[in-house]
C-alpha cells in the first residue's frame, strides 16, 4: 500500500502533530503510515478523507505486492 | 432474546474484555510495587534470618502483580497502531515463553551436569520463572516495537 499523506498534510499546511490531533491519533502513527510502515483501519483511512476532503483512493494506492 | 442478539451479547462482551485498560498511572504503580519487591527480594536474601521462604513467595506474587499492571496499563497515547504492536507483543510473549518452558528445563539440566558431574537433576520450571520472563518479554518487546514504529 502506498499514500500521499505527506502531500496532502502539505497542502494543507498541517505538521504531523497537528494531524495527528486533528484524527486522535500520536504523531508516530502518522510518521508510520507516511513511511508506509503502518497501514491504518479503515476508520482512520475514513476520517483522513473527511479532514482532505478526497475520496481515500486518491491518497491511498495498491501496490504491485498488495 | 433471539440466537443473534446471544452472540452479539457475547462479542460484545469478548471485546470489552479485549480493550480493557488500566489507567496510564497504573504503569507507574507497577514500577514501584516491582521496585520495592526487588528491594524486599535483597533484604530477604541478604539481610534476614530464619524461614522466610514464605516471604520469598508472596514477593515473587508481588512482583508478578506490579508487572502485570505495568502490562495492562494504557499507554499515554493509545491509538489502533499502538493496540496492535501491544497484542504483537502478547505474541511474541505466549510464543516465546512457550519455547522457554520446553527448552530451559534441559539447558539447566545440561549446563549443571557440564559444569559439575553429576549435577541437578531433571526439574521443571516453576510458575513464577515462566509468568515474569514472558511478562518480562511482553513489556521489552512492547517497547522495542514502539521505538521502531
Amino acid at each position: 500500500m502506498q499514500n500521499t499523506i505527506k502531500v496532502e498534510r502539505a497542502i494543507l499546511n498541517l505538521t504531523q502533530d497537528d494531524l495527528a490531533k486533528k484524527i486522535g491519533v500520536s504523531r508516530q502513527t502518522i510518521n508510520s503510515i507516511e513511511a508506509n510502515r503502518y497501514v491504518p483501519s479503515t476508520v482512520l483511512a475514513l476520517k483522513l478523507s473527511v479532514l482532505f476532503n478526497k475520496p481515500v483512493n486518491d491518497f491511498f494506492k495498491l501496490s504491485d505486492d498488495d | 432474546m433471539n440466537k443473534q442478539n446471544i452472540v452479539d451479547c457475547e462479542r460484545n462482551r469478548l471485546e470489552k474484555i479485549t480493550s480493557f485498560r488500566l489507567p496510564q498511572y497504573f504503569y507507574k504503580v507497577g514500577i514501584a510495587i516491582g521496585a520495592i519487591t526487588i528491594i524486599m527480594m535483597f533484604v530477604r536474601a541478604f539481610a534476614m534470618e530464619g524461614d522466610t521462604e514464605w516471604l520469598k513467595h508472596l514477593l515473587q506474587k508481588t512482583l508478578l502483580i506490579g508487572m502485570l499492571l505495568m502490562s495492562i496499563a494504557r499507554d499515554k497515547e493509545e491509538d489502533e497502531l499502538t493496540i496492535k504492536l501491544r497484542m504483537q507483543s502478547y505474541a511474541w510473549a505466549f510464543i516465546t515463553g512457550v519455547v522457554y518452558t520446553l527448552v530451559m528445563p534441559y539447558v539447566e539440566f545440561g549446563v549443571s551436569n557440564v559444569v559439575h558431574s553429576g549435577g541437578e537433576v531433571y526439574q521443571d520450571l516453576g510458575d513464577f520463572q515462566i509468568l515474569i520472563f514472558m511478562l518480562l518479554v511482553q513489556l521489552m518487546s512492547y517497547h522495542t516495537l514502539k521505538r521502531y514504529r
